[in-house]
């Protein structure tokens, strides 16, 4: 009994320990976005704003167009989820349950997309795009990742999963293969489609390279631009107000995350319909 | 249900894709509003240099109706650097672009900068009315493709209450500097509590002190490097890294140094320090102690090399008049980049700005501002080269070699060497 307790102790502060290091950037940012100048630079630093600097979130806010930039994060993250969740689930079914010629290779080379950094692609694509007159548009943001490789190979071994007599079930029943899935596939996948679709959502609501590089005007730029203008490379940055840019770009995670997470660990633990 | 659902998905992305040809047509519009020709304006200043910024186009755009100019922000020097390179092939480009001065060879060579001599004399103005020390990058085979923006040069800044403190004085020779950073350094069991003195982790700060060692970066044919004769890179380095073993000096880590070194430097951590002249308006702001300046300390000569941005036109720009009223109004209308530079702290360039009343003013209540004005007389810039900007991640390697991963000075120096001829010899 007695031994039982020191583990369970133990683990307790194992688990705060952990906590901590991933909470505390959370709150120092926090913290941080309600303070004044002066306490940001203070030694030692404070936890607990004396009075919380509300205003900083407005002077965050009027720095720039940032309506505009929230628009525009809203609507390339949301189109994005969407054009890649109506290319992916289909092409996930069809790499799993199909058999067709050429599948090793046609999957191989959603592999080879799912390793190709960014980097390497976005002078062609910024020429062809500019070629195309779509610079000073959202397009070049959103059309790039109409295809999600990662999604493809994690719904794809998620649809592996389900057992094969539930599709004959549906097809005996007359089921159309759009129905078997739409109706069927999709509703068992939700888990691994609410990790997809976090995952997806966390990488291009953060996204500062691809934007950077494929914009030039400030009506087409997301938030992400618009906070790393806060930051001054010259002189002293206004951390507190940066911070406030921050907070406001991070609030929308949190609250995505709040909405998946019981999926997302449904998806981890998954041992398939047995 | 699941139709309805589907319909719904389909009308947002056919909604998202018509309010992306939106943009478009607005932005497109380079005559459309009104007869206004619409002139793009790329920078990389941010913060509230960018706002200053901000607030001269809108002071450009008030001043006349002929002409508006759009800026943006275009990240980073290097990364604006990079989006103009591929702007400029894809035919997306600005007319007028601010460019950190030590990437205007590149693009001069590539023929893509307007030659503005032209220009510059329809407005009246000669190259010899701007700051000798200031136009090293200005003129390329005798075109004058680029003109100064913001720039700044190396100084050294110093906390004087501290000095005073201990009966030091601001130093003025390496000998100097050496002793009163070490006499500044405060122990505390092994723990350096105060360090003497600081820099930002940044090729320019070796290269001044290159150059003040009568060293230069790069050899005169642009063959190799120029600091090899008579040891000038090692005892530079060697005198740094004897400082960094005493707690003299503090090199900072290599993310956000500049920021860094700023904030120990106004906190009383460290009580002098190598920075840009761009953050002696927030120091002044912000520092509770005697704050002063002076001219980075000499070895055998006083130098300095010179950085930020200029400006420059784009060959390629279809309106080229307007793009230059917009720079002329910069260099010569007191609403232009004085003001810019009274707002922030860069330095003042043509003769009429360092003698005009506000600046006079200015530097008459904070001395500071002019101690790097003054200095410019010592202003060399020896890294000129259309290599440079790769030569650059060399040097950066080296110095983090040696200040961070204690190398050997000599057999780095030399690979960095050998690195700097094979790619002199590649351009």
């Amino acid at each position: 009994m007695k031994k039982y307790n020191i583990w369970l102790s133990l683990d307790y502060i194992l688990k705060a320990a952990v906590l901590l290091s991933f909470v505390f950037p959370f709150i120092w940012m926090i913290s941080t976005s309600l303070q004044t100048f002066e306490e940001t630079i203070k030694i030692p630093p404070t936890i607990f704003p004396s009075s919380p600097q509300w205003i900083n979130f407005v002077d965050a806010m009027s720095s720039g167009p940032f309506v505009t930039y929230a628009k525009n994060s809203v609507i390339i993250t949301s189109s994005i989820i969407i054009i890649q969740f109506l290319v992916m689930i289909p092409a996930a079914y069809a790499f799993a349950k199909y058999d067709f010629a050429g599948k090793k290779i046609l999957f191989g080379m959603v592999l080879i997309a799912f390793m190709m950094p960014g980097q390497v692609t976005f002078i062609p694509i910024y020429l062809m795009m500019a070629d195309w007159g779509l610079i000073k548009t959202l397009v070049p943001q959103i059309l790039p990742f109409m295809s999600n490789a990662f999604g493809i190979f994690l719904l794809r071994q998620y649809f592996m999963q389900i057992p094969e007599e539930i599709i004959e079930a549906a097809r005996l029943d007359n089921a159309s293969e759009f129905k078997i899935v739409w109706k069927i596939m999709t509703p068992m996948a939700k888990p691994a489609l609410a990790t997809i679709a976090l995952f997806s959502f966390v990488s291009h609501w953060n996204d500062y390279f691809w934007p950077l590089v494929m914009t030039d005007t400030n009506e087409v730029r997301p938030l992400t631009l618009g906070i790393a203008m806060l930051k001054q490379s010259e002189g002293i940055s206004n951390w507190h107000i940066i911070m406030a840019g921050n907070v406001v770009l991070v609030v929308p995670i949190l609250i995505v995350y709040l909405l998946c997470s019981k999926h997302i660990v449904k998806a981890f633990v998954y041992s398939g319909i047995k | 249900m699941k139709k309805s659902y589907l319909l719904s998905l389909v009308a947002i992305m056919i909604f998202v894709l018509l309010s992306g040809c939106n943009g478009e047509e607005k932005a497109n519009g380079s005559n459309g509003n009104g007869g206004k020709t619409t002139i793009q304006f790329w920078h990389s200043l941010d913060g509230k240099n960018g706002e200053y910024m901000d607030a001269l186009i809108q002071r450009f755009n008030d001043s006349q109706d002929e002409v508006k100019v759009v800026g943006t922000f275009q990240g980073s020097y290097d990364e604006a650097a990079t989006k103009l390179q591929q702007s400029i092939s894809a035919n997306t480009g600005p007319d007028v672009t601010m460019l950190e001065r030590a990437y205007v060879q590149q693009f001069a060579e590539s023929d893509v900068l307007e030659d503005m001599s032209s220009y510059l004399k329809s407005s009246g103005l000669k190259k010899s009315d701007f700051a000798k020390g200031l136009m090293g990058h200005s003129t390329f085979n005798e075109k004058l493709v680029s003109l100064p923006l913001n720039r700044s040069t190396p100084i050294l800044h110093v906390n004087k209450t501290i000095l005073d403190e201990k009966g030091l004085k601001v130093p003025t020779n390496w000998e100097e500097l050496k002793k009163v950073a070490n006499a500044l350094v405060v122990k505390e069991g092994g723990k350096v509590n105060r360090y003497g003195f600081t820099m930002p982790y940044d090729t320019w700060y070796p290269i001044a002190m290159i150059s003040q060692s009568k060293g230069t970066f790069f050899n005169k044919d642009k063959t190799s490097i120029g600091f090899e004769k008579n040891d000038v890179g090692v005892k530079v380095f060697e005198y740094l890294k004897d400082m960094q073993k005493t707690g003299a000096l503090y090199y900072p880590p290599s993310q956000d140094s500049g920021n860094i070194v700023n904030q120990m430097f106004t906190t009383g951590k460290v009580p002098m320090m190598f920075q840009s002249t761009g953050t002696i308006g927030d120091i002044s702001q912000n520092a509770k102690f005697d704050y002063v300046t002076a001219f980075l300390p000499k070895n055998d000569v006083y130098a300095t090399p010179t950085g930020g941005g200029n400006v420059a036109m784009l060959a390629s720009s279809k309106n080229k008049e307007a793009a230059w009223k917009f720079i002329d109004f910069m260099m010569e209308d007191p609403d232009g980049l004085l003001q810019f530079i009274l707002d922030t702290g860069y330095l003042p360039f043509t003769k009429k700005m360092a003698e005009s009343k506000e600046i006079q003013d200015l530097w008459a209540k904070e001395p500071n501002r002019k101690t790097a004005y003054d200095q410019l007389k010592y202003a060399v810039d020896n890294n000129k080269s259309v290599a440079w900007p790769q030569t650059m991640h060399e040097f950066f390697s080296a110095i983090e070699a040696i200040m961070y991963d204690d190398a050997k000075i000599e057999p780095t120096l030399k690979t960095f060497k050998k690195e700097t001829e094979r790619i002199l010899s590649e351009n």
